[in-house]
């Protein structure tokens, strides 16, 4: 399993906001919302398009291509085109900091 | 102290820098200064362009890599597959874009046959080259890609054979990098009218899990009644970044076959393009991909006729397992003067992993109005009753899988009329089939 990583400041994504980083070879997005942070693939499962342009609606976040959505709490495919769960990486905060450790399944 | 530059970024300076070492014609650095201008004005690729919506280049980072300026070694560790027990008419080898050596049998040069580095002959025959070289077939100004190669192509191999001279030996020519090298190898055929060869071209990494940059082409030039077999096989180390232009253009009765095979590369982005310019030209293209981990390869392939009464065949086969993915996006492009054109392209895809992935985009744009042109596409798994048949008869699961993996790829191996090629890429993959639940 790999290792948490510093990826940003607390500061650095405001609410109900996100942020797109490179992580260990991977895009992914980092969303902030309700006091709580979620990171996921910055990748659509239907045809890889860039979720972290998509729109946030709660906890929802809809690909800006064909408008499939997903549950950034635990990556779940809401609506078609998509069919299958984007990849979850866990975050954790120390201080002002907020770590994430990148899922490799 | 001065310091001694090594290597060269892929700057302004850089390019300044470039084009003042080099000993080439005016009409070339012309060509060069062109193309960075072009370059500078273009856009990379954006997420939403058709090519590029399956393809994130997001981490790749230009300014990882240089062009070396050290002296080449003088042998390179890649391993090269397709000219074992092969006798050659002639053979260039380049590392990291610099060429290592280079040989044309003298049979050959006496019939006016003229093969070597892509630097040397530019200057040696600059008059037979100028009028072919990203003049025909590629075009600098397709892509921020194709810019940055045209300004600074080094390395690759020309291959010119004269009217009518049939050469029945095969050319060889070698890619290799090392780590984080990077090669922006050029590949030009001219072949003139009734001439005909065969060219065998492999780019390879001295690492297999080694990564670097490609920013290559191939142009083919086949004039009438020409007849051409080419055969190119990318099998970078794993890391490796590759964005290749590749166009033929195919005159009168003229004949090429094409084959490709991709098996290296982190991410690779090729355009393919085959233009038959006169009436009866033939062109048959066979395609062998194999991906494993998170490779990506994309193929975007056009078949452009452009004349009456031409043929053209395309078919790509891709294995694929981990956890990697290939595009394939075929058209076949027929204008309004090109009747009685007969058009083919074909994509199949065997899935060996679940979490594998395989995006197969077939095309027609046909605007004349006798024609016949046919696609077609399929993706699968391995048949459980296939693996099981065999299992019955002895066989482990992998050897059943390895037969299985052969057996998609016969029909394509079987049109691939070069023995040695034909026995590598099929002993290439079969070592790279895993074992799979």
């Amino acid at each position: 399993m790999s290792e948490f990583v510093q990826v940003a400041k607390v500061s650095d994504v405001t609410s109900a906001g996100k942020l797109i980083l490179e992580v260990e070879d991977r895009m992914v997005v980092l969303l902030h919302i309700n006091e709580q942070f979620f990171c996921i693939d910055d990748v659509c499962t239907h045809d890889g398009g860039p979720l972290g342009e998509g729109e946030l609606c709660g906890y929802e976040l809809a690909c800006p291509r064909h408008g499939a959505k997903f549950d950034v709490r635990n990556g779940a495919a809401l609506t078609m085109p998509a069919t299958e769960a984007t990849v979850v990486h866990e975050v954790k905060i120390e201080g002002e900091h907020l770590f994430v450790r990148i899922n490799e399944d | 102290m001065m310091e001694t530059t090594t290597s060269l970024s892929f700057t302004k300076d850089g390019f300044e820098a470039f084009t003042a070492s080099r000993d080439e014609p005016r009409w070339l650095t012309d060509l060069r200064h062109a193309a960075w201008k072009k370059y500078a004005e273009l856009s990379w690729p954006a997420r939403n362009d058709e090519e590029w919506i399956r393809t994130d280049i997001r981490q790749f980072k230009l300014d990882r890599y240089s062009l070396s300026l050290e002296p080449p070694k003088p042998e390179t560790t890649a391993t090269a597959l397709l000219r074992e027990g092969v006798e050659l008419g002639g053979d260039c080898t380049s590392l990291d874009s610099l060429k290592i050596h280079s040989f044309v049998a003298d049979r050959w040069a006496e019939k006016g046959v003229i093969f070597g580095g892509f630097d040397d002959v530019v200057r040696s025959h600059g008059d037979v080259i100028q009028p072919y070289l990203l003049r025909r077939a590629v075009n600098p100004n397709y892509d921020k890609f194709a810019a940055l190669h045209a300004a600074f192509m080094t390395g690759g191999a020309i291959l010119y054979v004269p009217r009518g001279v049939v050469v029945d030996e095969p050319f060889y020519a070698l890619s290799a990098l090392t780590d984080g090298g990077a090669d922006f190898g050029h590949t030009l055929v001219i072949l003139e009218d009734g001439a005909e060869a065969t060219m065998l071209s492999e780019t390879a990494s001295e690492d297999t899990v080694g990564g670097g940059l490609h920013c290559g082409a191939i142009e083919l030039i086949l004039n009438p009644r020409a007849h051409l077999r080419y055969v190119n096989l990318q099998n970078w180390g794993s890391n490796v970044w590759h964005f290749a232009h590749q166009k033929a253009v195919v005159d009168r009765d003229a004949s090429l076959q094409w084959t490709i095979a991709a098996m290296g590369a982190k991410l690779a982005k090729v355009n393919q393009h085959v233009s038959m310019i006169g009436e009866g030209a033939n062109c048959q293209v066979n395609g062998v991909m194999f991906t494993e981990d998170k490779q990506h390869l994309s193929y975007h392939t056009l078949q452009h006729h452009q004349a009456p009464s031409c043929r053209s065949d395309f078919l790509y086969k891709a294995g694929l397992q981990d956890k990697s993915r290939t595009v394939w996006r075929g058209m076949i492009k027929v204008d309004p003067i090109a009747q009685r054109t007969d058009g083919y392209q074909r994509n199949d895809n065997l899935l060996l992993s679940t979490n594998a992935r395989a995006d197969s985009i077939p095309g027609l744009e046909i605007e004349a109005d006798d024609v016949r042109c046919t696609h077609g596409s399929t993706s699968g798994r391995v048949d459980d009753e296939l693996v099981f048949y065999a299992r019955c008869r002895g066989y482990t699961r992998k050897e059943a899988i390895q037969m299985i993996v052969t057996g998609f790829f016969q029909k394509v191996f079987d049109r691939i009329t070069i023995d040695s090629v034909r026995d590598a890429l099929g002993m290439a993959i079969a070592r790279r089939v895993r074992e799979y639940e």
